[in-house]
């Protein structure tokens, strides 16, 4: 999966977790708000029915004082209670549930209310036609006392008392269901926000760690990698993974893959182009022996014979052909190095350059050595490079005052060892040049410079692993420094 | 009686610096060139080409790297002979390879000696054939009397 789409899902998970949370608490805002609805209109239930209650209390004490008084005064609250009562039950009806047994209630009270206003309209009628035809009083005297007294006094009272009550009841226990639910609820809530918001951090950190660790994991396996290739370790990753780090490990495997085909094709090249250096170099010095012997024989055999011109002439072919036999031997020497393993032994430089110097460096020479370490190194390359590099010196330095001086600093993990001279120098333009194989500065004839000596001392010294510099400009003589690994005993 | 030596030798300069070493030594030995290990059997067996050698050499100088039947294969061929088995073999070769000087030495040699090649880096002159032949000659002529 693309690291985008991981990441991408992992806001995604976290955002849903969120927004459930988020949901959960707006239920809980609807909640309350509805029970505070509820609650506002059960008080007004319960406030209408009390005033419902008290005009019909009221309606019962007018009709009560009228009739023991006859005073139609009474009858003012009596009055106004058969307009405000319709008007207070229509109001109740349309502030309860439709259908509840609350309905049922309001309807049992109303129809005792009628049925008592049945009998109530009666009496007041009777009472009023006794007060103007005292004739008539017997009528109301006999109403008052049967059935009124009997039946719609006391009894209606209580029943409606009854009803009232129970209407109240049902209104406060419900209040007290609605408060015990709300209170669970925002309990839950409670409990359902807190769950949410440690899920939110449990699977948001989770999620992140999970991605850091698996992009570092990722990048830290590509470095290390680059960091083995730097190294010359051609290795790959093994990467099963498919996302935008993946063309680039794939790359680095490519990579890592064609540098190892090529330097192993560039060594086999190399391998080849040694073994044909040292093949040739063998093969071209056995003509040369050969001639060697015919123009020594040549003059052996006719040495009397022949003019000094010719002997000089026969003199010549053996210089010439010991200066061949020296390029052989140094393009012989420098195809064996990085070809064979030399063996690694104890070697005091002091010792090894001062036995070089008695046989390179003529006596004419001021030669001085300063302190030259003890090694434990491969002896013949090391005896080559000062070789070479005294070699050179003797030859570019005139013997009229030449000095010559072999030094040595200490360096972290190597010695730099420093050959150094008083003789032509040489310009600086030429100080890359003169690592090159065939270069010499002198003309083509010079017998003495086969142009491969400082090549040999390069290589050698690049296949040690060190660096070789040169400080000189013309006519200031020349100073060489090499670095050499510190592979003390 | 005089004493014969049998070299076996592809290259003419060789052949040549043997012959004149031997004049140098000053000794009278009689010598005989073979260009290679057939013509060197030829010789030492008789066939239509050569008459056989009469008597067979007191000592072989063989070369190894030659053209038809190298040293190695010509010193395997006498050592399984019975009438040639016997007889003395130096060997004188440009190879210092050491399967070389191992092989010769379990077919029985009496000495390897790896001409010159190197130059001698302090003269002018390169070293000669002629000196290292004349010494080992010596040497071997020597031994033989």
């Amino acid at each position: 999966m693309k690291l985008a789409t991981q990441i991408s899902l992992g806001f995604f998970i976290a955002i849903s977790i969120d927004l459930v949370d988020s949901y959960v608490n707006y239920s809980l805002t609807q909640k309350v708000n509805t029970n505070t609805d509820f609650l506002t209109n059960s008080e007004v239930v319960i406030r209408t029915s009390s005033n419902l209650n008290r005009d019909l209390v009221d309606m019962q004490n007018a009709l009560r004082g009228y009739l023991l008084s006859g005073d139609r005064r009474f009858l003012i609250r009596y009055d106004s209670g058969l307009s405000t009562i319709p008007e207070l039950i229509k109001q109740e009806r349309l502030l309860i549930e439709p259908s509840s047994l609350q309905i049922s209630r309001l309807d049992s009270i109303s129809m005792i209310h009628n049925i008592w206003l049945g009998y109530a309209n009666q009496i007041i009628d009777a009472k009023s036609k006794a007060i103007a035809d005292p004739a008539l009083n017997w009528r109301y005297e006999k109403l008052f006392k049967s059935q009124f007294t009997l039946n719609a006094g006391k009894n209606y009272n209580e029943r409606i008392a009854a009803i009232f009550r129970s209407f109240d009841q049902h209104e406060y226990d419900n209040r007290q269901k609605r408060r015990a639910a709300l209170a669970a609820s925002i309990k839950a809530t409670d409990r359902f926000s807190l769950f949410f918001s440690l899920l939110l951090v449990i699977v948001g950190s989770a999620l992140a760690f999970y991605l850091v660790r698996k992009i570092a994991r990722r990048i830290d396996s590509m470095v290390k990698l680059a960091e083995k290739i730097s190294t010359g370790d051609f290795a790959t990753v093994n990467d099963d993974q498919t996302d935008e780090l993946t063309s680039l490990s794939h790359s680095l495997n490519l990579m890592s893959q064609k540098l190892s085909w090529n330097i192993d094709e560039l060594e086999k090249r190399n391998d080849e182009l040694n073994q044909f250096a040292y093949v040739v170099s063998h093969d071209l010095k056995a003509p040369i022996r050969g001639i060697s012997n015919v123009v020594q024989w040549i003059k052996e055999d006719i040495q009397d014979e022949i003019s000094p011109a010719m002997e000089k002439y026969l003199d010549i072919i053996p210089e010439r052909l010991k200066r061949m036999a020296d390029l052989i031997n140094g393009l012989l020497d420098y195809a064996r190095i990085g070809r064979s393993k030399f063996p690694k032994e104890e070697v005091d430089v002091s010792v090894l350059v001062k036995e070089l110097a008695d046989v390179i460096v003529p006596k004419e020479y001021y030669f001085t050595i300063g302190d030259l370490p003890v090694l434990f190194t491969e002896k013949i390359l090391l005896e080559q490079v000062f070789s070479n590099l005294l070699s050179n010196a003797v030859k570019y330095t005139s013997t009229d005052d030449g000095h010559i001086r072999v030094s040595c600093t200490e360096q972290a993990g190597v010695y730099e060892f420093e050959v150094s001279d008083n003789g032509i120098g040489i310009e600086e333009q030429y100080h890359g040049k003169i690592f090159e194989m065939f270069q010499t500065l002198r003309e083509k004839h010079d017998e003495e410079s086969t142009g491969i000596g400082l090549a040999i001392v390069k290589k050698i010294i690049d296949e040690n692993g060190g660096t070789i510099r040169v400080l000189s400009s013309l006519d200031k003589g020349a100073k060489f420094l090499f670095t050499w690994p510190k592979n003390e005993t | 009686m005089k004493k014969t030596i049998l070299l076996v030798e592809d290259d003419e300069l060789d052949i040549i610096s043997v012959e004149r070493s031997l004049k140098k030594i000053g000794v009278d030995y009689e010598l005989i060139t073979a260009y290679n290990g057939i013509e060197a059997l030829d010789k030492l067996r008789g066939s239509q080409k050569h008459a056989q050698m009469q008597p067979l050499p007191d000592i072989i100088l063989l070369d190894i790297n030659m053209p038809k039947m190298n040293g190695l294969q010509f010193l395997s061929v006498i050592r399984e002979d019975p009438a040639l088995k016997h007889l003395k073999v130096i060997i004188m070769t440009t190879s210092g390879e050491e399967h070389d000087r191992s092989a010769t030495e379990r077919l029985g040699i009496s000495g390897y000696l790896i001409k010159p090649l190197n130059f001698n880096n302090n003269s002018r002159k390169p070293d000669s054939m002629e000196g290292f032949v004349q010494f080992h000659l010596r040497h071997i002529l020597g031994n033989l009397d």
